[in-house]
């Protein structure tokens, strides 16, 4: 009997794997027949480099976090103040790897901050990044004269940003070839380091973390830093491509940040947050994303389709793992 | 079948498995009115799944359950009270942020339709209260200040406040003191007169004799045999209780024993142990055993780093040691294999090479990442040597039975070499092979040189196994027996706190 | 990481000790922030000014509210306990919908029962995503308020629809015994809130959903209906909250998704104010004249609203980090 449940079980759990692997490809060829603009490599370029990397990149520091049972709801204050404090810098000016190293600290500071809360303090991972997301938000008001945004258009400037977002290398701008980078570096570091294994084991069983010798708040307060400083990478990429800082604009990218990760879980038997899964559901968020607007969806109806998105693959996801337990 | 009208519970050919383990097997449980019934085994015998399968907290996948008469088919935790049976849980089922008042009358609240009249509520608990207990608590105190006791007593005069007609107590007594035990023993004589059945499930053999008018013996899932304690001696249900059948369980073994590992010296903590000290020497299986509640289990913690002695101290291996947290004991090659496997033991959905690893990844590391060909011919070793039934090292715990995941939990600490084993109830629901294997392994370990502490309220294992054993009663450690020396009734007696038992009575 | 000692007879002693000087340092931080308002903002105690708050803070206080019987109800563990994200944009969804079928020379009965029916279904939405699939509060209120904010957008196209009728000025302008309506909103709510979450059976039994789930099953309690209740009230009191909001601005404008923060401050903040650290009626009604008098403080000493956020941010670490430092840690 409880073979034969189990069997059923293991069966649902392996369909859904590849329901949004299906999901993506089936609205990728939906779109390409439905707008001939779609399957274009200029539009498949610009998804790609406009609404994947950044996107990405926050949501591979959102994966660390969800896989060590937690959650950062301050992202986009890491994505605001490393891009604040880059195009002051730049403004001020210093040279650009000053102003990249300004960047990582204003959202390494961010991170500490959060892991503080949340180790030292023992404040839930929710309350505390919510409590800097307020102070955040404060904190660029207060030094934007509440929220003017710093354009650095001027032709030198240009040039820059160009450099860093533009320049190409073999085929793709470098701001492609940071997402790969990040990726490999989080890979590496979710999947293949021993530090990769504690975060696994904070989200799988925090107990039994504690119970076998592992420095808990030592490797929880990486994971904070380490997802504030990949917002940080995305901060710095968002400034060179829209070549000014506008104030709170990282906080777009919360829901679909979480919403891409728990996609991407849904490619693990085991419902794992991953690198793979991730990227996949970010992607799946920019192609619908797009896709909509190239069959004349709105902005708005947009946004109610990802979220009647997210809600089916939780559905999905919450509901076979519910069955499993 | 006749006489079944006066019976308030019948429960008939209850059986249940999970998934490979069968926790009952056509186990019967028949319960007079007007009686206090006794329900006895050792842990894993049955007694807490019967229990659950009475209170509808799981289904029993055969059997019928009748309550005062009537065969009920359909019991959920919300029906079961209309019903008219109260269940006093081991784990305290209260909410913690509620007051006195509020929890013993949730869902009958005094008052005037909707509204709830609280200082009614307030009063007529601090009246129940006096009037069962003698016990004089303002009925405003939240449930979280409560000491143990008095959350257990509140418990009970909840249900008593329904006017059960069926009071189902788990271990009631395991951490009330004496005064509060002899008025819970009034109070449940005084329900006995007035017809209500009581069903009482107690470690203390005393306190079974003293209040029992029958009992049920549990073992291997189902009932042995209904006995009465006025005419059946304590040794006789104790003897029933424990299969004898099991001679040859216990491995024998003859090991040198090497210096002194483990020293612990005068090593107390408020509310829990007093004044603790002993020593294991490399290559001993030191047996440690004491009643819910006797401070054993904050004893072992303070070992492992995971509370903190008020005095006293301990050395590992000579050096004086104060462990702040786990991190500084695993470090010094200390083992904790948890109670609760599930939640501090392995992660259930993790594989079994993540969780066997995890303890001890500097081992199968390089700068930091896990170098996965050392890692997996660890694990496969382990695998074999502990003959851990899993499909293959990347199969989730999860899938594992009791016995392998327990497998999967010490195999952790086999990885880490480490010096100290405290096993805190490594047996509870693991099957009788794989107890057979984790003894044989202990004795291995002890063989190499390691030194074990091994906590269990399984006394014939302790008996079987251990070199001595070691008894704490109340905060105090009371007797040390040697093995041979020792027998489980001397252990239960001693453990249960009879005054009247050789040994080294310390109290 | 909350695997610490276990609690002994004198940590609870202290925790307990530690809770009252919770309590009272609240309270007094509170008293402390308004009396410098005092002697610094002209004004700010006159009678007039702190009927204004009161007035000002209606609909934060129903939408408080609401999150705060969500919280109770769900337990007060805010990563897995009760949360309704969707509250905000909720409101802004009903106000739109109140707006429009407003313009639509709807009678005002039909467009406060569509605005009921609104809220009730954004609520269900959430109870069916948090009670039937299990879905964690957080991450299904999350993707409900992007759906119901797309709703928004898709109604009003992102632009301010203006409403003019009697029953919207009569309740923005309007005012029994010199008290405007919207403030008589705020006082009739909280006494209702106070009387049912303490004084009846149904506020008690929601305080032992939220506190222990088991127990309560145990005692009989269908955890699962007062679950789906919270929610479907959560909708409610958006839908109410809409109405003053339009009645306020005379119209419907985007971007009412901002209030969240302010809510879910003003029902956390109020935790702090009951020795179990659960939300209470009382507790919720003074975090958010709190958060009145804050906002209004600023406002009259000049100081920029820019930093209102931020010292609600620390406020609520503050608290909170002094509570889980206090609370007995169990396990």
């Amino acid at each position: 009997m409880s073979m034969i449940k189990k069997l059923n079980l293991s069966d649902a759990a392996e369909v859904s794997r590849f329901a949004v692997l299906l999901a993506f490809v089936l609205l990728f060829v939906f779109f390409s027949l439905a707008s001939p603009s779609f399957f274009s490599t200029a539009n498949l370029f610009n998804v790609l480099v406009n609404n994947v990397v950044l996107l990405a990149i926050i949501a591979f520091g959102m994966t660390i976090v969800i896989s060590a049972g937690g959650i950062d709801l301050s992202v986009g204050v890491s994505v605001d103040v490393a891009s604040l404090a880059f195009i002051a810098l730049l403004a001020s000016g210093s040279g650009v790897g000053i102003a990249v190293c300004g960047g990582l600290t204003a959202a390494l500071i961010v991170g500490v901050l959060n892991a503080v809360l949340i180790t030292r303090l023992r404040i839930s991972p929710f309350l505390a990044t919510l409590g800097v997301l307020f102070i955040g938000q404060s904190v660029q008001q207060i030094a934007t004269g509440g929220g003017q945004p710093i354009y650095l258009v001027t032709g030198e400037f240009a040039k820059l940003f160009n450099a860093i977002v533009r320049t190409q290398f073999i085929g793709l701008p470098t701001s492609v070839w940071i997402l790969v980078l990040c990726a490999i570096a989080v890979y590496l570091l979710l999947h293949r380091s021993v530090f990769g294994r504690y975060v696994r084991a904070f989200g799988a069983q925090p107990g039994v973390a504690w119970y076998s010798g592992i420095r808990v708040p030592f490797n929880m307060s990486m994971v904070y830093i380490a997802c504030a400083l990949l917002c940080g990478i995305a901060g710095i990429l968002l400034s060179s491509t829209v070549r000014s800082y506008v104030p709170l604009s990282g906080n777009a990218f919360l829901l679909d940040a979480v919403g891409a990760t728990f996609i991407g879980t849904t490619i693990s038997t085991e419902r794992r947050p991953s690198v793979i899964g991730t990227l996949l559901g970010v992607m799946l968020l920019a192609v619908v994303k797009n896709g909509l607007l190239l069959i004349g969806w709105n902005f708005y109806w947009q946004q109610v389709g990802i979220g009647a998105l997210v809600f089916l693959v939780l559905a999905l996801s919450f509901g076979l793992r519910g069955r499993a337990h | 079948m006749t006489q079944q009208s006066n019976l308030a519970i019948n429960m008939h050919g209850i059986s249940k498995s999970f998934g490979p383990i069968k926790a009952l097997v056509d186990a019967n449980l028949q319960v007079e009115r007007g009686s206090i019934h006794g329900l006895v085994g050792q842990n894993g015998a049955g007694k807490s799944t019967i229990i659950k399968a009475l209170a509808g907290m799981l289904k029993p996948d055969a059997g019928s359950i009748e309550i005062n008469g009537k065969t009920v088919t359909r019991l959920t935790p919300a029906n079961i009270e209309r019903l008219g049976v109260h269940f006093i849980h081991q784990d305290r089922l209260l909410v913690p942020t509620a007051t006195i008042g509020e929890a013993i009358f949730l869902r009958n609240e005094p008052g005037f339709g909707i509204f709830v009249n609280h200082r009614k509520m307030a009063r007529r608990a601090r009246e129940l209260l006096k009037q069962y207990f003698d016990l004089d608590l303002p009925a405003g105190t939240l449930i979280q200040d409560l000491t143990t006791a008095q959350q257990k007593i509140v418990q009970i005069t909840r249900a008593l406040a329904q006017n059960a007609s069926v009071l189902v107590l788990d271990e009631p007594t395991a951490a009330l003191v004496k005064r509060e035990v002899v008025s819970l023993f009034n109070v449940l004589r005084r329900l006995k007169q007035d017809g209500i059945a009581v069903i009482f499930i107690s470690h203390y053999m005393q306190e079974i004799e003293d209040i029992c008018d029958t009992v049920t013996v549990m073992r291997n899932g189902t009932d042995v045999g209904v006995v009465s304690p006025k005419t059946t001696s304590i040794d006789e249900i104790v003897r029933m209780m424990i299969n004898r059948d099991v001679g040859e369980m216990f491995p024998k073994r003859t090991v040198a024993v090497g210096e002194t590992v483990l020293n612990v010296s005068n090593l107390s903590r408020e509310g829990h142990f007093d004044d603790i000290s002993f020593d294991i020497k490399a290559g001993e299986v030191v047996g440690i055993t004491g009643l819910l509640g006797s401070g054993v289990k904050e004893l072992i913690h303070c070992l492992f780093g995971l509370a903190k002695p008020d005095s006293g101290a301990f050395t590992i291996d000579g050096t004086a040691t104060n462990f702040s947290s786990p991190v500084s004991a695993v470090s010094r090659n200390v083992a904790l294999v948890p109670e609760d496997r599930r939640a501090h033991g392995v992660a259930l959905s993790l594989s079994v090479r993540e969780n066997i690893s995890i303890a001890s990844l500097d081992r199968y590391s390089r700068n930091g990442f896990v170098t996965p060909g050392p890692e997996k011919s660890a694990v496969d070793g382990f695998i074999r040597e502990l003959s851990i039934k899993t499909p293959h090292r990347d199969a989730l715990v999860r899938t594992l039975s009791g016995g392998n995941q327990q497998k999967v939990a010490l195999a952790k600490w086999l990885s880490c070499q480490s010096k100290l084993y405290v096993l805190d109830e490594p047996t509870v629901a693991v099957d009788v092979g794989a107890k057979i294997e984790i003894y044989t392994l202990l004795n291995r370990l002890a063989a190499e040189g390691a030194a074990i502490l091994f906590m269990s309220s399984d006394l014939l294992e302790l008996v079987g196994i251990c070199d001595r054993v070691l008894v704490v009663y109340r905060g105090e450690l009371t007797h040390e027996f040697q093995a041979g020396d020792v027998d489980s009734d001397r252990l239960l007696a001693a453990a249960s706190g009879a005054r009247s038992q050789t040994g080294r009575a310390a109290a | 990481m909350d695997d610490q000692t276990q609690g002994g007879k004198t940590t609870r002693r202290r925790a307990s000790i530690g809770s009252w000087g919770i309590r009272l340092g609240a309270i007094s931080c509170f008293a402390v922030i308004l009396a410098y308002f005092a002697f610094t903002a002209p004004g700010f105690l006159s009678f007039y000014n702190i009927l204004n708050v009161v007035e000002q803070s209606a609909i934060l206080g129903v939408l408080a509210f609401g999150m705060s019987v969500v919280i109770i109800g769900g337990g007060s563990d805010v990563q897995t306990g009760g949360i309704d994200l969707s509250l905000a944009a909720n409101t802004g969804l009903c106000a739109a919908v109140f707006a429009t079928t407003s313009n639509a020379g709807y009678p005002v009965p039909t467009a406060v029962l569509a605005v009921v029916a609104t809220g009730l279904t954004v609520g269900l939405l959430n109870a069916i995503a948090v009670v039937r699939l299990n879905i964690l509060p957080l991450l299904a209120t999350l993707a409900v308020m992007n759906v119901v904010a797309g709703s928004e957008l898709i109604l009003t196209q992102n632009t301010v629809i203006s409403v003019a009728s009697e029953f919207v000025s009569g309740l923005a302008m309007g005012s029994f015994i010199g008290v405007s309506f919207m403030a008589w909103t705020l006082i009739v709510f909280t006494a209702l809130m106070i009387c049912v979450l303490h004084f009846t059976g149904i506020g008690l039994r929601l305080y032992a959903v939220g506190g222990h789930p088991e127990a309560a099953r145990a005692a009989g309690i269908g955890v699962g209906r007062y679950l789906t209740s919270t929610y479907l009230f959560s909708g409610l009191c958006a839908a109410i909250a809409s109405i003053l909001l339009v009645s306020r601005l005379s119209a419907s404008t985007p971007g009412s998704g901002e209030l969240l923060l302010s809510v879910l401050a003003a029902a956390l903040l109020g935790t702090v104010f009951s020795r179990r650290f659960v939300p209470t009626a009382g507790g919720t009604i003074l975090s958010t004249l709190f958060i009145g008098f804050l906002a209004n403080g600023f406002q009259l000493l000049n100081v920029s609203s820019y930093w209102v956020n931020g010292v609600q941010g620390t406020l609520i670490l503050l608290v909170v980090a002094a509570t889980s430092l206090a609370k007995p840690s169990e396990r």
